[in-house]
């Protein structure tokens, strides 16, 4: 009984979908690198593949960390603390793999790595949001106290997620706004490109809840051993 | 609302008769002003251009500074509990302290504007849209400061702890703000900047709502 409330492996779930995500990666490779080339930006436009679901899983995974820090409040089973926190680990590193290869684009198409534009600057403050929530973390020893802090941060943080997402829209500059527009359901892209897209976004989900579970497990592992 | 009042009314007498407290914060602002304005050089021209900037990085350093006290006597006496013992909804401990703050810093802001409008010569002809601006503004970043303030009070790192996390929370209202501040400077028409005055009104009911709501489930326990 003990052992089926408090695992110390992986369950099936996980590993369908590390699994699937591990094997599918090669094949969204594989289309990315197949898909037409842009008509403005040629070849380069690729990194597209990895620039846009990287991005968009980082906004993913702040929101599920803001959903499950605000089921801690409420519920208060530290269950929900793990998983916003294997969420916002996961999240902080999509987002570190979207501002990256955004300034591997941005060099060649903008002849600069950096540049201090609404949508770059909003996604690295949240960057820097997410890195203060760990530094909460770090900071507070009891646990309790810890899974509070750190769910107030969750939730709070969370209003620069839309700000981020809305900010080319808010501030037309440099970026380009987005090709697939949530807020109205507009697509401006190629429906081959398109595809690519879609399947890379695919298969970056599936390792995204790989990654999560996995992650939240091992911190039920370390708080059991924090405990004992 | 007695409660609000009271608990506000409290703190800022306690502020004003320490004295040291207020007058270290107004150094604290001058010196930085001062070293700004060494390093942006001596002509006018780079000068007025910061000078938005400057005023709101100011108050967002000055509200950090002001938000530890906040709740450091309430630490230090080990009246933090009791107060959050009293009887029904703690929400009132919060806006009582974001009312304190708004109380101390708003005049401080109104100085800063002052002095900043003195060393870096940011026009004054619009006074009262600029007031507006202030206002506005200090609230988004009182709200976030104060809660923070509260939920790190008991920690020991929180001087660090503080800024790093307040600092990217605020932006959103660092940038309205300095953005409606040089709209106003530079002489744009008023329905131009209201709507950033729409935004900043937009980020405080929200960082308002959510902190109020936040703050007891924060604290009990």
């Amino acid at each position: 009984m003990l052992k089926a409330a408090q695992p110390d492996r992986p369950d099936a779930l996980t590993w369908v979908f590390l699994g699937l995500g591990l094997l599918l990666l090669p094949v969204g490779l594989y289309l990315a690198l197949s898909a037409p080339p842009d008509v403005n930006q040629g070849y380069l436009a690729r990194i597209m593949y990895l620039h846009v679901p990287g991005a968009w899983l980082g906004y993913l995974a702040f929101f599920v960390t803001f959903l499950y820090s605000l089921l801690y409040l409420f519920r208060q089973n530290p269950r929900y603390d793990r998983v916003a926190l294997a969420s916002a680990e996961i999240g902080l590193v999509f987002m570190g793999l979207a501002l990256v290869t955004g300034m591997l684009w941005a060099r060649p198409t903008w002849g600069v790595y950096w540049t201090w534009e609404p949508r770059l600057t909003t996604t690295a403050i949240l960057f820097a949001v997410y890195v203060g929530y760990f530094l909460l973390r770090g900071a507070i020893e009891d646990p309790e106290l810890r899974a509070k802090a750190a769910a107030a941060v969750g939730i709070l943080g969370f209003i620069n997620v839309p700000i981020s997402y809305m900010s080319v829209k808010w501030w037309r500059s440099l970026h380009q706004t987005q090709s697939i527009d949530l807020t109205t359901g507009k697509i401006h892209m190629d429906p081959a490109m398109l595809q690519a897209l879609l399947f890379n976004l695919f298969v970056f989900t599936l390792l995204y809840l790989g990654f999560v579970r996995f992650r939240a497990l091992l911190a039920a592992l370390e708080a059991r051993k924090e405990e004992a | 609302m007695g409660r609000i009042w009271l608990l506000a009314l409290r703190d800022l007498r306690l502020e004003v008769r320490d004295r040291a407290g207020l007058l270290s914060i107004l150094a604290f602002f001058a010196v930085m002003l001062f070293i700004m304005a060494l390093a942006l050089g001596p002509e006018e021209e780079p000068l007025r251009r910061a000078a938005p900037g400057v005023l709101w990085v100011a108050l967002a350093f000055g509200s950090t500074l002001l938000s530890t006290r906040a709740f450091a006597l309430e630490v230090e006496e080990g009246t933090l509990d009791d107060l959050l013992l009293t009887p029904g909804g703690k929400e009132w401990i919060y806006l009582g302290k974001l009312l304190f703050q708004m109380l101390l810093l708003l005049p401080l802001a109104a100085l800063a504007l002052l002095m900043v409008a003195g060393l870096f010569y940011l026009p004054l002809e619009r006074l009262l849209p600029l007031f507006l601006t202030l206002a506005l503004g200090v609230l988004g970043y009182a709200s976030v400061a104060t809660f923070y303030a509260g939920l790190l009070a008991r920690l020991r790192g929180r001087e660090v702890l503080l800024p790093l996390l307040l600092f990217s929370l605020v932006v959103p209202v660092v940038l309205a703000s300095v953005r409606a501040t040089t709209g106003l400077a530079e002489g744009l028409p008023l329905a131009e900047v209201s709507a950033w005055w729409q935004l900043l009104l937009v980020f405080d009911v929200v960082y308002l709502t959510a902190s109020a709501l936040l703050f007891p489930v924060v604290m009990e326990g």
